[in-house]
C-alpha cells in the first residue's frame, strides 16, 4: 500500500516536473479560460443580467468556463506519454493503479489550480455573490474531483486512439453532461442561498465522482496494458 | 435444421404480431383522456423505442463486460452491433417524443429533463461508434470500446432517475390515465404490451441478422489479409 502510493506520488511528480517546464497543459486550461472569461466579461458584464436571473444564468456560464477549460488541457497527461514514445517505459516502471493515481492526482492539482485563478476572478468580473460561500467551496471542490476522475480515465482511452484531440471531448461530454447540471443547480443554490439544493447536489456529485473512482480503477489496467 | 425452421416460422409470426399491432393502435384503443386529438396513439410507438434504446445500451454494456473477461471477438461484435441498433432506436424514440411534444407542449423541443436523458443517450452512442471507428488495431478498439461503454452505462443511471427526480418534467408517467375507465385501461395496456413484445422481437432479430454479417465481415477480412 505505501509502495503504491510512493510510485502514485512519484508519477505525479514527475508529471509536475516535466509539466512546469513545458506548461502546455497549463498554458491550455490557463489561456483558454482567461480568454472566454474576457470575452463574457465584455460582452455580459455585471449588469446585463437582470437580478432575478442572475444566480442560475452566471453558475451557467461559470461552469461552461470551468468544463470547456478543463476539456482543452486535461487529456494531455496520457496524450503527452504516446507522443514522447514514454508509455512502455512507464508501463515497466509503476503498477498501473499507481499511474492511474499518479495522474488523476495531476490532473486535480491542474483544475484546483484553475479553479483557485479562475473563481475568484469570474465573481469579481462578473459581480457574482454567493450567499452560502461554505457550500460553493465544497461544491468547487467535489464537482472538480468528478471532472478530473471522469477526465483522466478519457484521457487514458483518447491517448489510445488515432484522432486525440477531437474525441476527448466527444468522448467526455456525455458522460460529464450530467455532472453540469447537477453542478449548476447546486451553483445556483448556492447564489441565492437554498440549503436543500446545495445538499442535494452535493450529495448526487458525491455520490458520482464515487461511482467513477471505482468504475475507472477497475478498468484503467485494461485500457493501459492492453 | 430444425433450429431454421422454427427461426423462419417465428419471423411469420413477428410480422403477423406487428401488424396487428398497429392495426390495434389505431383502431382498437379510443384516445385517451387529457391529450389533444389522437396524439396519444403515438405511445404505442414510442415507449418501445424509448425501451429497445435503453435495452440495446443494456446488451452492448454486458457484452462489454463479457469481452474483457473472456476476450471473445464475438462478444466485440456483439456489443458493436446492440450500439448500431441502440443508436437507431434512441434516434426513433427522439422524433416520435418530438412529435408528441409538438402536439401535446406546442414545442419539439424545450430541454425536458427527459429529452435531455435522450440526447445525452443518442451522444453516448455517437461517441462509442466514433471511438470504435478511430482505433485500427481490432483488440485494441475491443477492449477501449468495451471500458468506454461501461464507464457510460454508469452514467445513464444518474440521468434516468436522478436529474429527472430533483428537476420538474413535463413527461408523463410511465402509464399515463390510471384513473381512466377499466375497460379503456385494459385494452390500452394490453395494446402496449403486445407493441413491447412485438419490437423487442424485432430487435432481437436485426440483432442476430447484425451479428452474422459482421462476423462474415470479419472472416472475409482475414481472408483477403
Amino acid at each position: 500500500m505505501s509502495r503504491l502510493l510512493a510510485e502514485a506520488l512519484a508519477v505525479a511528480a514527475k508529471d509536475l516536473r516535466t509539466e512546469f517546464r513545458t506548461r502546455v497543459a497549463l498554458n491550455a486550461l490557463g489561456l483558454f479560460a482567461l480568454t472566454v472569461l474576457a470575452a463574457v466579461s465584455y460582452t455580459v458584464g455585471p449588469y446585463r443580467i437582470s437580478a432575478g436571473d442572475r444566480p442560475f444564468l452566471l453558475a451557467v456560464l461559470l461552469w461552461i468556463v470551468v468544463f470547456f477549460a478543463a476539456l482543452a488541457g486535461l487529456d494531455r497527461s496520457f496524450v503527452k506519454e504516446e507522443e514522447s514514445h514514454t508509455a512502455p517505459l512507464l508501463r515497466l516502471a509503476a503498477s498501473p493503479t499507481a499511474v492511474w493515481l499518479g495522474k488523476l492526482g495531476f490532473n486535480l492539482i491542474l483544475i484546483y489550480l484553475l479553479m483557485a485563478i479562475l473563481v475568484p476572478l469570474y465573481c469579481i468580473l462578473m459581480g457574482y455573490t454567493i450567499q452560502l460561500i461554505g457550500g460553493f467551496v465544497l461544491i468547487l471542490v467535489f464537482g472538480g474531483y468528478a471532472l478530473a476522475v471522469i477526465t483522466t480515465i478519457i484521457a487514458a482511452i483518447i491517448a489510445r486512439a488515432l484522432t486525440r484531440g477531437a474525441l476527448f471531448s466527444v468522448l467526455s461530454l456525455p458522460l460529464l453532461l450530467p455532472l453540469l447540471i447537477f453542478l449548476i443547480q447546486g451553483t445556483a443554490g448556492a447564489a441565492d442561498g437554498t440549503v436543500e439544493t446545495v445538499t442535494n447536489t452535493l450529495r448526487a456529485v458525491l455520490s458520482m465522482g464515487g461511482i467513477m473512482t471505482i468504475v475507472s480503477a477497475m478498468l484503467f489496467p485494461v485500457v493501459w496494458t492492453d | 435444421m430444425k433450429l431454421m425452421r422454427v427461426s423462419e416460422a417465428l419471423k411469420w409470426v413477428l410480422l403477423v404480431w406487428l401488424a396487428v399491432v398497429i392495426v390495434a393502435a389505431f383502431f382498437y384503443v379510443r384516445p385517451a383522456e387529457g391529450f389533444i386529438g389522437e396524439s396519444s396513439r403515438i405511445v404505442f410507438f414510442h415507449v418501445p423505442m424509448a425501451w429497445i434504446a435503453v435495452l440495446a445500451f443494456l446488451v452492448s454494456c454486458i457484452t462489454s463486460v463479457m469481452y474483457l473477461r473472456r476476450r471473445d471477438p464475438k462478444d466485440d461484435i456483439r456489443a458493436s452491433v446492440s450500439a448500431g441498433l441502440g443508436l437507431l432506436f434512441a434516434v426513433l424514440a427522439t422524433t416520435t417524443g418530438a412529435v408528441f411534444a409538438r402536439i401535446m407542449w406546442n414545442a419539439y423541443w424545450n430541454w425536458d429533463p427527459r429529452q435531455t436523458s435522450i440526447t445525452i443517450l443518442l451522444l453516448i452512442y455517437a461517441a462509442y461508434l466514433a471511438l470504435r471507428g478511430a482505433i485500427d488495431d481490432p483488440e485494441r478498439r475491443a477492449s477501449l470500446s468495451a471500458v468506454y461503454a461501461i464507464l457510460a452505462f454508469v452514467t445513464v443511471p444518474f440521468l434516468v432517475f436522478v436529474v429527472p427526480r430533483i428537476y420538474w418534467s413535463l413527461h408523463p408517467d410511465t402509464i399515463i390515465n390510471t384513473r381512466g375507465s377499466n375497460e379503456f385501461d385494459s385494452r390500452y395496456t394490453q395494446v402496449l404490451m403486445a407493441s413491447l413484445v412485438g419490437f423487442t422481437g424485432l430487435y432481437v432479430w436485426l440483432y442476430t441478422i447484425g451479428c452474422r454479417i459482421e462476423s462474415v465481415r470479419q472472416r472475409r477480412r482475414q481472408e483477403v489479409l
